[in-house]
């Protein structure tokens, strides 16, 4: 993180108080209290502090890092004869004395942050010893997202991140409603919405949050389009090819064993493998727990998690392609998965436990599923509509396995690829999302009259490849593809159908527009 | 007769200048002499304990390799195209594989032109194109120096007028 402040791009005058305030010195003597950062020209200003139950959670952290390491010294390793307990008082205190300096750090690391959230400006001031304090221009912002660890969780508590693009400043721990609002509030401002200047800052709505919001931070106005219950999550996940794979894994090794005649290879293979196969269901039921893709107002939002709540918004505009794809036991039982390539989200996501964002956008779902889902991306457009044209029969030769799966096709917004053998793969770019195109053919395709077309996309995670391709009726094809490509379609996939009063087209108007769908927010 | 995938869709290509095609067929034989040479040499003056053929094959080999390559690397150089049209530039190339690239002028986002000692020494130049994709392999090596300085300058004016959004 750098102590620079990123407010000087958008020409706002600089906060003196603020932006010139050295680092303090580690001599000076950093007394609690008010904060010395906290500027004495805008008294008025509200300043605000982290929820006070913050060093706790901070410091229950700590302490647990402590117990742990400690614990492991104390225990019997089993090799030395004359261990024995140093004497219980001893341990208790030392325990007290490791609480209380946990305590101590966090509550004092607790009055030295600060942050102002208002009209004008939203600054951080931090460090216990080093102070710094950090203004960051609302246009700047990224995303924001809340997350809620579990300890935070527990007493409904939760921390905002503000992405940055390079950086993310963290704000732990708040009030979930107040991180909630603050959230709003700064996506608000973040997409150039105009605010009132004598406005005081985000507003919480008083009163407790209801479960709904608690569990899924749905709100009133949100639409749920598509939830997933646990039983399904439990039937994808254990007829999911990785889960397959797994357990071909461990059999394998227990027929080895069995074939060798060496039991206790048996339990070798056998344990980690049920762990394995038990963790692995597990982690996906955990991570992807009462999966819900919604609307509200500002775009799609997914909220997913069991232990961990993540709440991500899925910012529409960003994204570069979709995959819908069906592993074989899938196939019989009409599950599709669906992946996004969204710009700036980096690698798609296979760790499906994890907090973070997340690509995938639906981890299983029927046929409808998939389609409500797909029409909330791309509202203009269904892919199951377009008529594909399949791989000819001598494409065998070079795709012995995947051949009559093989096809492509595109109307003048998607181009759709199917490919895959044992996972079946459907992938979607709108022609406006592409980069270029290139067309294939090595010696054998020129021999078979084949050829293979890849559509580059800005997210590079998808290679959308249509192997095996006709090159007779590419000929034709490929240049309606590349005028499709290269102009910009009149409305793009990802805007609603119906036709909402069009802003006036200022450069202005343009910017904030596009700057909507740029944003995200996770929780 | 139907087009080939491959033919200029409508006028021709344009290729690379032949001084371009002999810049590489000279690099091509400058580096597989070296190598070739510095293998024939060591069957030959090394006293190791090869049959008397060895040497004799080897020779060869490296002689009949140094062509191929040379030949190729010409061909390469001369099967090498590209058209600047009113919305995008193709460029084809590629011998045994052929590839037949499209980028949207709309889609690019820098144009380089580069050039190293030896291709300074030639005169020439390369122009590569960087949209958002890393995927897109499009660059254009060995144009004479001021057309690639002069087909940059093009690209990016048509580029600028036709951004389109990510």
């Amino acid at each position: 993180m750098s102590l620079l402040p990123p407010s000087r791009a958008d020409g706002q005058p600089p906060d003196p108080t603020a932006d010139t305030t050295p680092p303090v010195t580690p001599e000076t003597p950093v007394t609690p209290g008010p904060a010395p950062t906290a500027p004495e020209s805008s008294a008025a200003k509200r300043t605000e502090r982290a929820h006070p139950l913050t060093p706790l959670i901070r410091g229950w952290v700590v302490l647990l890092a402590v117990l742990f390491s400690v614990g492991r010294e104390l225990l019997p390793r089993g090799d030395e004869e004359e261990w024995r307990l140093p004497p219980l008082e001893w341990l208790l205190l030392g325990l007290l004395a490791a609480c209380l300096v946990a305590i101590a750090t966090g509550w004092w690391s607790w009055l030295a942050t600060r942050f102002v959230m208002d009209a004008e400006e939203l600054r951080l001031d931090s460090g216990m010893v080093f102070r710094r304090s950090q203004r960051i221009a609302f246009a700047r912002i990224q995303s924001i997202d809340v997350v809620q660890p579990f300890a935070a969780r527990l007493f409904g508590l939760a921390e905002l991140q503000i992405d940055l693009g390079g950086e993310t400043a963290k704000l732990r721990y708040l009030a979930l409603a107040r991180a909630y609002s603050l959230r709003d509030y700064l996506l608000q401002r973040a997409h150039a919405a105009p605010v009132d200047a004598a406005a005081p800052g985000p507003r919480t709505p008083t009163g407790p949050l209801d479960l709904n919001a608690r569990l899924n931070d749905l709100q009133a106005p949100d639409q749920v389009l598509v939830r997933i219950q646990p039983p399904a999550l439990l039937l994808a996940a254990v007829t999911s090819h990785e889960f397959f794979a797994i357990l071909l894994g461990g059999v394998a090794g227990v027929a080895a064993a069995l074939w060798l005649d060496q039991p206790w290879l048996l339990l070798a293979f056998g344990i980690p493998t049920i762990s394995a196969l038990f963790g692995f269901v597990s982690r996906r039921i955990i991570g992807q727990f009462n999966y819900t893709l919604s609307r509200r107002p500002s775009g799609l939002r997914i909220s997913r998690g069991l232990t961990t709540l993540t709440s991500q918004s899925l910012p529409a505009r960003r994204v570069q392609a979709a995959q819908v794809s069906q592993s074989w036991l899938w196939r019989l039982l009409g599950i599709h998965r669906i992946d996004l390539e969204v710009l700036g989200w980096g690698a798609l996501t296979d760790n499906e436990d994890r907090s973070g964002v997340s690509t995938i956008m639906l981890p299983c779902g029927d046929a409808d599923q998939v389609r409500v889902a797909l029409a909330a991306l791309w509202p203009a457009v269904d892919f199951r509509q377009i008529a594909l044209t399949p791989a000819p029969p001598r494409a065998r030769w070079l795709h012995p396995f995947a051949a009559p799966f093989l096809s492509w096709g595109h109307d003048d917004r998607l181009l759709v690829v199917r490919r895959g053998v044992l996972v079946r793969r459907w992938q979607i770019v709108p022609l406006a999302r592409v980069q270029s195109i290139q067309v294939q053919q090595g010696p054998v395709s020129r021999r078979l009259g084949l050829a293979d077309l890849a559509v580059h996309t800005a997210g590079m995670q998808l290679s959308v490849t249509a192997s095996g391709t006709d090159a007779s009726a590419l000929v034709p094809q490929l240049p309606v593809l590349l005028d499709l490509a290269g102009t910009s379609p009149a409305q793009d996939v990802a805007e609603p159908v119906v036709d909402q009063p069009q802003p006036s087209e200022g450069p202005e108007a343009r910017r904030a527009d596009q700057a909507d769908p740029t944003m995200s927010s996770s929780e | 007769m139907q087009p080939g995938l491959f033919d200029a869709p409508e006028l021709h290509w344009q290729r690379l200048p032949a001084r371009y095609a002999l810049a590489r067929m000279v690099n091509a034989a400058l580096v597989n002499l070296l190598v070739g040479g510095l293998v024939v040499a060591t069957a030959w003056l090394l006293p190791l304990p090869l049959p008397g053929w060895l040497p004799w094959l080897l020779t060869v080999a490296a002689v009949g390799w140094t062509l191929w390559r040379v030949v190729r690397a010409g061909r390469w150089a001369t099967a090498f195209g590209y058209l600047e049209r009113a919305e995008d530039l193709l460029i084809v190339r590629g011998l045994w594989t052929r590839e037949l690239a499209a980028i949207p002028y709309g889609r690019m986002q820098s144009v380089q032109v580069n050039t190293g000692p030896v291709q300074r020494l030639w005169g020439l130049a390369g122009v590569s194109l960087v949209t958002a994709s890393i995927q897109s392999n499009a660059s254009i090596p060995g144009l004479p120096h001021d057309e690639a300085t002069r087909l940059r300058d093009r690209l990016i004016t048509a580029g600028e007028s036709r951004a389109l959004p990510l």
